[in-house]
Order: C-alpha cells, then sequence, then structure tokens
C-alpha cells in the first residue's frame, strides 16, 4: 500500500469541505448536511483507522520528500486523525439535531467543523514548526466562528471576542517563540531542532527564552490555569455543539502538538530533566490547573459553565500524564492519549445530553432547568448520568480506566511525580461534589412552580449520537485493552 | 555591512518603533491603522537590507495594500463607534502590565543585542547566481519544498472567508425576529419599571 | 558601524514588547488586533534576520511568507468579529463586563 492511504483522510476533509460547500449552495431542498458532514469525517476517521492496522504493509519509504518533511504519517498522528474525525463528526450530527431546533440552521457551521477539523488533524501530524502554526491557526480561526456563529446572542459574541483575543495573543507568543527556536538552531522541523540542542549547536540562551514561549503559547490552547481566562466565556457562549467541538477536537489537538514538540524537541537531558527545564512547569501547571478547575466548578450555577470548568480540569489530569512522559515515555504518552480519547466520548455523550434537554428555542443550562427531567424522562437522562459519571472517573466507565492509567503513569515516573498523582486523586474527589448534583437535580429535585420545564428535542440525530458515545464509554470501561493497545501503539514511537 | 546599510537600518528601525507606538498608543483608531502603515513600510524597507527582496514587497502588498485597508475600511463603516473612551478603571492594572511589559522586553532585548552569528554564503542557483530572497529562490522554496503548507494555507484562507461570512453576514429573518423580540421586551420592562416608578413617586407624595 | 544580527533581534523583541503592552493595555477591539498585527510583523523581522545569517536555504522567509498570510486570514475573522460585536453593542469595547456576568 501506498503512502497515500495515510494522507486520505486529510485530503477528504480538504474536497469533501468543498463538496458540502457546493451542496449548500446549490440543493434548493433542506439538504442534509449533518448527515454528509458527518458521514465524510466518519470515512476520513475510518480510512485512517484502517492505516494504523495495516501500518506495517504501508510502503512509508517511498513516500515523496516534500510529504514526510512537513508531516508525519506515523500511528501517533493516525491515532490523533481518528479521534479528531470522531469527536468532530459526532459534533456535527448533534448540530444537526441543535441547530434545527433553535432556528440557527446555517450550512456554514458544518463546513467550518470540517475545516477546522482538517486543522486539528494537520496538529497530529505536524512535525515542522511552520505545519504546527499553519494547523493551529486553521483549526483556531474556525473555533473563533464557532463559538461567534450565534450572532443574535451578546454572551456568544463576548465569549467569541475574548477567546478571539487571547488565541490571537497565545499564537503570536507560540510564534514568538518558534522563530527563536529556529534562530537557535538553524531547523524548522521538529527533529533537526532537537538533534541540534542535544548535540549543543544551540544557544542556550534563545533555547530558554523559545520553551517558556512554547509552553505559554501550548498551555493557552489546552486551557491550563492560568491561562483558561477564555475558556468558562467562549464554552458557555458558544452554540452547544461547537462547545462539544472545541472541548474535542480542539484539546485533542492541541495535546497532540505539546507531546510531540516536548518530547521531540525539549527531550535531550537539559530540558527534560526533573530539577531544570519543562518537567517541574509544567507539573506546576497541571497541579493549579487540577485544583482550580474543580473549584471553581463547584460555584457555578449553569451548568455549561460547570462542564467548562469540568474541561479545564480535565486538561490538568491529562497534563499530569504528560509531564511523567520525561520519564516512562511509553506508559506516558499511551496513558494521555486514552485519555484523550475516553474523554472525547465521554464529553460528547455529557454535551449531547445537555443538548437532548432544551427543544424548540429553549435550552438547558443551568441546574434549575434540568430539576425533576430524570423523571419526567428517564430516557433521556440516562445519558447524562452515564456521561457525569464517566467525567467523574466512576468505574466501569471510559473515564475510570482513563484516570487510573494517567495516575498510575505518575506514580511509575516516581519522585516528585507521586504528589501529582495525590492531588489529582483528591481534586477528582472534589469534582465529584459538582457531578453528582447534576444526577441529584435530575432525580431528586422538582422545578420551582412556575419555572420553565425542560422539554427534551426529538431528533434522531441526537439519540444516534448518544447511543454511540455510550456504547464506547461503556466498552471503554468494560474492556479498557484494546483501546489501550492502540494507544500503547501509538505512543511507541516516543521511546528512545 | 556598508555604510547605507547601516543608515537604512536605523531610519527604517526606527520608524517601525515610531510607528508600532503610534499604533497601540493612539486614541483615534484611524490614526491608528495610518501608524501601522508606517510600521509596516518601514519593516518592509528593513527587509530590503536582510535580502528579502520578494519579502519586502509582499510586505507592501498584503499588509499596506489589504490589511491596512480592511481596518479602514472596517473603522468607516463602525463610525465614532470605533472610538473607546478611556475607562478610568484599571488604571493600576494597566500600569502594572506596561512596567512588567517593559522589563521583559528590556530583558530580553539586551540578551539578543549581543548575539551574534557568522555570516555564511548565500544560497545560489546552478548557474552560480546568488538567488537568496530572490524570487526565483522564494518561488522554488514556496512551491518545491513547502509546497504542503502551502496548500494547507489555502485552507487556513477558507476556512478564514466561510467564518467571516457566517460571523458577519446580515441577519436572517429569523435571527432579526428573535432581536426585535428582545428588544421588545426590554422596552416593555422598561415601561413597566416606569410604570411602578411613578406609582411610587406618586405613593411617596401622598 | 556594523549592525549585526543582535542588533535586528533587539528591534524585534522590542517591536513584540510594544505591540504586547498594547494588547494588554488597550480596550479597543480594533488597537489589540492591530497589536497583534504589530506583534505578528515583529516575529517576520525575526525570522527574516535569523535567515540572513543562515542562507544556505530559505526557510526563514518562507516562514515569514506564511505568516504574512494567516496573519491576513486572523485579520479578516478578527474584524468580522468586530462588526458582530459593533451591531450587538453598538460599541467595540472588549471588556464591557455586562453580558458576562454570571
Amino acid at each position: 500500500m501506498s503512502v497515500w492511504m495515510l494522507v486520505s483522510p486529510l485530503l477528504m476533509l480538504g474536497l469533501g469541505g468543498l463538496l458540502v460547500m457546493l451542496v449548500d449552495a446549490f440543493v434548493d431542498e433542506k439538504a442534509e448536511l449533518p448527515i454528509l458532514t458527518a458521514i465524510l469525517l466518519a470515512v476520513a476517521g475510518g480510512v485512517a483507522a484502517a492505516g494504523i492496522v495495516n501500518y506495517d504493509n504501508v510502503a512509508l519509504a517511498g513516500a515523496p520528500e516534500y510529504l514526510t518533511r512537513y508531516l508525519a504519517f506515523d500511528r501517533f498522528a493516525l491515532f490523533f486523525d481518528v479521534v479528531v474525525c470522531g469527536g468532530a463528526a459526532l459534533s456535527a450530527l448533534l448540530a444537526g439535531g441543535y441547530l434545527r431546533e433553535h432556528d440557527l440552521e446555517r450550512g456554514e457551521f458544518y463546513i467550518l467543523i470540517i475545516y477546522a477539523a482538517l486543522g486539528a488533524m494537520v496538529l497530529g501530524h505536524a512535525i515542522d514548526l511552520l505545519t504546527i502554526f499553519i494547523g493551529l491557526e486553521t483549526m483556531s480561526l474556525g473555533a473563533y466562528a464557532m463559538v461567534a456563529f450565534r450572532r443574535t446572542s451578546a454572551r456568544a459574541v463576548e465569549g467569541a471576542v475574548k477567546y478571539f483575543l487571547l488565541g490571537s495573543f497565545a499564537a503570536a507568543i507560540l510564534l514568538f517563540g518558534s522563530a527563536l527556536l529556529y534562530g537557535a538552531t538553524g531547523h524548522t522541523d521538529l527533529a533537526g531542532i532537537g538533534e541540534a540542542i542535544e548535540g549543543g549547536n544551540a544557544s542556550i540562551k534563545l533555547v530558554l527564552m523559545a520553551m517558556f514561549m512554547m509552553i505559554v503559547g501550548l498551555a493557552f490552547k489546552v486551557s491550563a490555569v492560568p491561562f483558561h481566562m477564555w475558556t468558562p466565556d467562549a464554552y458557555e457562549g458558544a452554540v452547544t455543539p461547537a462547545t462539544t467541538f472545541m472541548s474535542v477536537a480542539v484539546k485533542s489537538a492541541a495535546f497532540a502538538v505539546m507531546v510531540r514538540v516536548l518530547l521531540t524537541v525539549f527531550g535531550d537531558d537539559l530540558s527534560a530533566s526533573a530539577a531544570s527545564g519543562w518537567p517541574p512547569v509544567i507539573a506546576g501547571l497541571a497541579a493549579i490547573t487540577m485544583v482550580y478547575g474543580n473549584l471553581a466548578a463547584i460555584g457555578q450555577s449553569s451548568v455549561k459553565r460547570m462542564l467548562a470548568y469540568s474541561s479545564v480540569a480535565h486538561a490538568g489530569y491529562a497534563m499530569v500524564g504528560v509531564v511523567a512522559a520525561f520519564r516512562v515515555e511509553e506508559i506516558a504518552v499511551s496513558s494521555v492519549l486514552f485519555y484523550l480519547m475516553a474523554y472525547t466520548v465521554g464529553n460528547v455523550l455529557t454535551f449531547g445530553a445537555l443538548i437532548w434537554f432544551g427543544s424548540n428555542g429553549r435550552e438547558a443550562v443551568s441546574y434549575e432547568d434540568l430539576a425533576g427531567a430524570g423523571r419526567r424522562h428517564p430516557l433521556v437522562a440516562l445519558p447524562f448520568v452515564i456521561g457525569v459519571l464517566t467525567l467523574m472517573g466512576f468505574p466501569p466507565t471510559a473515564g475510570f480506566f482513563a484516570k487510573y492509567y494517567v495516575f498510575n503513569a505518575a506514580v511509575q515516573a516516581g519522585g516528585g511525580m507521586i504528589w501529582l498523582a495525590i492531588i489529582g486523586v483528591l481534586s477528582s474527589a472534589v469534582g465529584a461534589y459538582y457531578y453528582l448534583r447534576v444526577i441529584v437535580f435530575l432525580f431528586m429535585k422538582e422545578p420551582q412552580p412556575g419555572a420553565p420545564i425542560a422539554i427534551p428535542m426529538r431528533s434522531g440525530y441526537v439519540a444516534f449520537v448518544m447511543i454511540i458515545a455510550g456504547y464506547f464509554v461503556m466498552k471503554m470501561g468494560i474492556t479498557p485493552g484494546p483501546y489501550l493497545d492502540l494507544a500503547m501503539s501509538a505512543a511507541e514511537q516516543f521511546v528512545s | 555591512m556598508s555604510t547605507s546599510n547601516f543608515v537604512l537600518f536605523l531610519v527604517s528601525g526606527g520608524l517601525a518603533i515610531v510607528g508600532a507606538i503610534g499604533t497601540v498608543a493612539s486614541r483615534k483608531p484611524l490614526r491608528a491603522a495610518v501608524a501601522l502603515l508606517l510600521h509596516i513600510i518601514a519593516l518592509a524597507a528593513l527587509y530590503l537590507t536582510l535580502h528579502a527582496e520578494l519579502l519586502a514587497a509582499l510586505q507592501l502588498l498584503v499588509y499596506a495594500g489589504a490589511i491596512v485597508v480592511l481596518f479602514v475600511f472596517v473603522i468607516m463603516l463602525i463610525g465614532p463607534a470605533a472610538e473607546v473612551p478611556s475607562n478610568p478603571r484599571g488604571k493600576i492594572t494597566r500600569l502594572l502590565s506596561l512596567v512588567v511589559g517593559g522589563s521583559v522586553m528590556a530583558t530580553v532585548s539586551f540578551a539578543l543585542v549581543g548575539h551574534t552569528a557568522p555570516r555564511l554564503p548565500m544560497l545560489r542557483n546552478e548557474a552560480g547566481e546568488n538567488i537568496f530572497g530572490t524570487v526565483e529562490g522564494m518561488g522554488v522554496a514556496i512551491y518545491q519544498q513547502a509546497l504542503v503548507p502551502f496548500e494547507l494555507v489555502s485552507a487556513a484562507l477558507l476556512v478564514a472567508i466561510i467564518g467571516a461570512i457566517a460571523i458577519a453576514r446580515s441577519r436572517t429573518p429569523q435571527e432579526q425576529a428573535v432581536v426585535v423580540e428582545r428588544q421588545a421586551e426590554r422596552i416593555e420592562l422598561a415601561a413597566a419599571r416606569d410604570a411602578e416608578l411613578a406609582q411610587a413617586t406618586a405613593k411617596v407624595g401622598s | 558601524m556594523d549592525v549585526g544580527i543582535g542588533e535586528y533581534l533587539a528591534l524585534a523583541s522590542i517591536l513584540f514588547g510594544i505591540g504586547a503592552m498594547g494588547f494588554l493595555t488597550r480596550r479597543n477591539f480594533l488597537i489589540q488586533l492591530m497589536s497583534i498585527e504589530v506583534m505578528l510583523n515583529s516575529v517576520n523581522v525575526m525570522l527574516v534576520a535569523f535567515n540572513r545569517y543562515q542562507p544556505s536555504n530559505h526557510d526563514g522567509q518562507v516562514f515569514a511568507f506564511f505568516v504574512i498570510a494567516i496573519a491576513a486570514a486572523e485579520a479578516a475573522v478578527g474584524l468580522a468579529i468586530v462588526i458582530s460585536l459593533f451591531r450587538l453593542q453598538k460599541s467595540v469595547e472588549t471588556d464591557l463586563p455586562s453580558a458576562l456576568k454570571h
């Protein structure tokens, strides 16, 4: 098999996006864009998955130089192709239910999802500072537009303003760091930079400044505290399918870059040591992210905003795995990958259930909106319960093993990493409070007299997404083995 | 480096700093846009001292020709609202960020000013001509080596166009209805509040 | 009377700092957007300067070329958000606390 099979998911999205645009423009009837988009993304993800299975048969050696110079076609990248495509396909289906129900149906949304997903996939493949920057901007520009999509809502536009300004600022900082790395080593490809730094051919002064700036820029993108200020506002203001997309695809891709940059560029003994370099910095960020994210989530009265803070906290848990990678590379990287996969399905499930509880222009966003809804509509509440349980890390759901593997990686790394695992366990215990509160409101409260009652929408799309996401959440919780193997094989290349 | 280059560096570098300060410090956005134009033209001149002829031209075409014009266009569209009255709150945070930013900038630039690098021979083509920074050299670099990023950047531009349309296109009838409804609600609320107030004052008066 | 790479880098970081400070202190979306353009431009100076001292390929200049393209895309989306913001609140001030209080 030729290398083009591994390239084809990218090509499919690039060309398929054009197709969706044409359909949107020229098909008069209400075209079923959500299905078209979801099928396109699912096929691309499926081809990437087939690429992983048949990876050993692919003739990578014959790949043209102009291709492999900027993009890697390794299992790690293909893994992210699958995760991003899956998350994006499910978000597109959720949008199919949501936008129609709330009178926001405009075809641009699906095209933005497709191209933002393309940017996210490029980030997974990127092995050059140039492609990292372009992929990041493609993804972010799509995400900014998705947040501002509900143009009549002041909250949406304010969220977009904040997200755009801080996101562009972070991108500029990241770019400054990239320029310093290029200047220090004379290379823009990550491997070349890493070799130059390891060989001592780079000015330490420039490399240190660059490392600091790259970490700040990436911390913004994964929304680590204290660079998370945009997250609650953008997540709350955006239409919920866009929030879903941002919390799964955008975040996974940002972690892909973080892992690749830290391990490839700063993988030398000086940069990746517990005493100097990035591990203590990331460890500190992870600790405050976990603690702050969980504490801030408690105080929220809006479920959507609570889920935004919970996604901040989850970034902290994943970063625990990233730190541990400086010592136990394979275990730690695979735990991060498994975490992102489990988090993707869990988050789609939870946000999807939240979407399901809104109908006819009226969304359920606060705890009060959900009061008693579970008793009135038990079938609709079931995915919500499973969703919050997996985000909480309750066995036997995917979230439990995800947290277990990440903290296990930290313990395996030993040294100062053990306290990080302890902070993680303690703060996720705190997190149980606000997740369980959702269940309490669903089943044990009654709505205030005169308060609006949440009525679920009737949408085959949303129901379908719930089934798929719920299936994977339970499957990864009951038999995590094959998924962990997949993550392991993707992580293998970082073993030195 | 020849003396003419040195003079050009001083002049264009100085103008670039003046332009940048004018951009960030102007109260009126239109003045800021003109200062940005000065900044951009000065940088184009600076690129000439660095043997980046094609980039200098692109800088003028894209930045001065497209981006600044876009800015001016939007400022004109928005009219007087483009100017934001200065906010007395947050002066301390602003001062603090100026101090912190200034010190970081001073340290970084001081650390960089002594940085040296050897001057290596420039890229030549097969005929032995110097093609560094020329259209020929950059053309080969962009269309042969950087083909993949070039294709990817087209996706970025496409997403920007679609995004801009999705955000700024005129409202659909449904959206307009939502806005009108909300305005009506607001007027109703205000009327109710006024009535309440009138009642309360009447009560106090009697 | 010689200008080395260090002087260019110092100039670039001064410009970056001016842009960053403008971004952090101003509350006018348009000016903040222009500050980001200044920051991106300063990175371009740095890339081109580094390339001048490693002139066996065009990596830095090609990078700067793409940065210019992306900056244009970013400006387009940013200005669209400006227009959307203006339509809603008749102002382009960015920290109006009204909408985000929760």
